[in-house]
């Protein structure tokens, strides 16, 4: 498929997941958060930004199940969301 | 004759480095690039998902949707889906191609499930979910300026002791 001609272009090199592999959910224990979120898909038109509310409640369930290394939803790209979120919340005391 | 073919041990298992743990050495990929990049909102892309098995396995492998629209700088969720359709258990493992080529150096995988092993019982479906983000210098790229489309590619193979895996791009 690819040829020897491609000097100046660089080829693909798969890289590996920044944070490794999912470990399957082989008991389907956030398939409901993974429903909800693919609904939302299919309500918006496959809009990534209009999900992410949903996603990040996907990657929350995996994260309680140890489905997924824990990991601050800040770096997972969702500190606009957790802003909102605390600003919605009355001060605790 | 033996210590050949585990010299051969799968390429894959090269980039089986990141664990979950603390991520790759990549350069900008870490943490902070994420939680500190702006999502570029003018800059759409649809990304659209192919779901390949070699004949070695007899998994059924799909992508959950077949297209997402995204921008650069904004995490996004996607899912395929295996199904074990046989009565014995299976291991599969995937790598994947990015299209165009170009374009792969910007699409950043967080989390996936390719590169490792993957175990599925007689029968077993699971969801396979990929989080990835576009890197917001791909805006910046003037080679990129007309790609609005990036294509994600994932193949399963059938996971053998010695087995070469043909990563795409490898020599």
């Amino acid at each position: 498929m690819s040829t020897a001609m491609n000097f100046s272009s660089k080829s693909f090199k798969p890289r590996p997941p920044d944070k490794g592999a999912f470990p399957l959910d082989h008991f389907g224990e956030c398939s409901a958060f993974k429903e909800r979120f693919m609904q939302c898909l299919r309500d918006s038109g496959y809009e990534s930004s209009a999900c992410r509310q949903r996603a990040m409640a996907y990657l929350e369930c995996r994260m309680e199940r140890q489905l997924m290394a824990n990991e601050p939803l800040e770096k997972l790209g969702f500190k606009d969301l957790i802003d909102e979120k605390s600003e919605a919340k009355p001060e605790k005391l | 004759m033996v210590g050949m073919s585990y010299a051969a041990v799968p390429l894959y298992r090269l980039y089986c480095q990141a664990t979950g743990m603390g991520g790759t050495t990549g350069a900008g990929h870490g943490s902070e690039q994420i939680e500190s990049m702006e999502p570029v909102r003018d800059r759409v892309i649809r990304v659209t998902f192919n779901a390949d098995v070699h004949s070695s396995i007899q998994w059924n492998f799909k992508p959950q949707q077949s297209e997402i629209y995204v921008v650069p700088g904004e995490t996004a969720l996607a899912f395929y889906k295996a199904k074990n359709p046989t009565d014995k258990p299976i291991v599969g493992i995937s790598t994947y191609n990015v299209i165009p080529f170009e374009a792969g150096q910007y699409f950043n995988k967080i989390q996936c499930f390719c590169f490792e092993e993957q175990w599925l019982n007689p029968q077993e479906e699971v969801d396979m979910p990929v989080f990835f983000y576009i890197d917001p210098e791909f805006v910046e790229d003037p080679k990129m300026a007309k790609v609005d489309l990036i294509t994600l590619s994932y193949t399963f193979f059938e996971a053998k002791e010695g087995q070469k895996l043909p990563l795409p791009g490898y020599q």
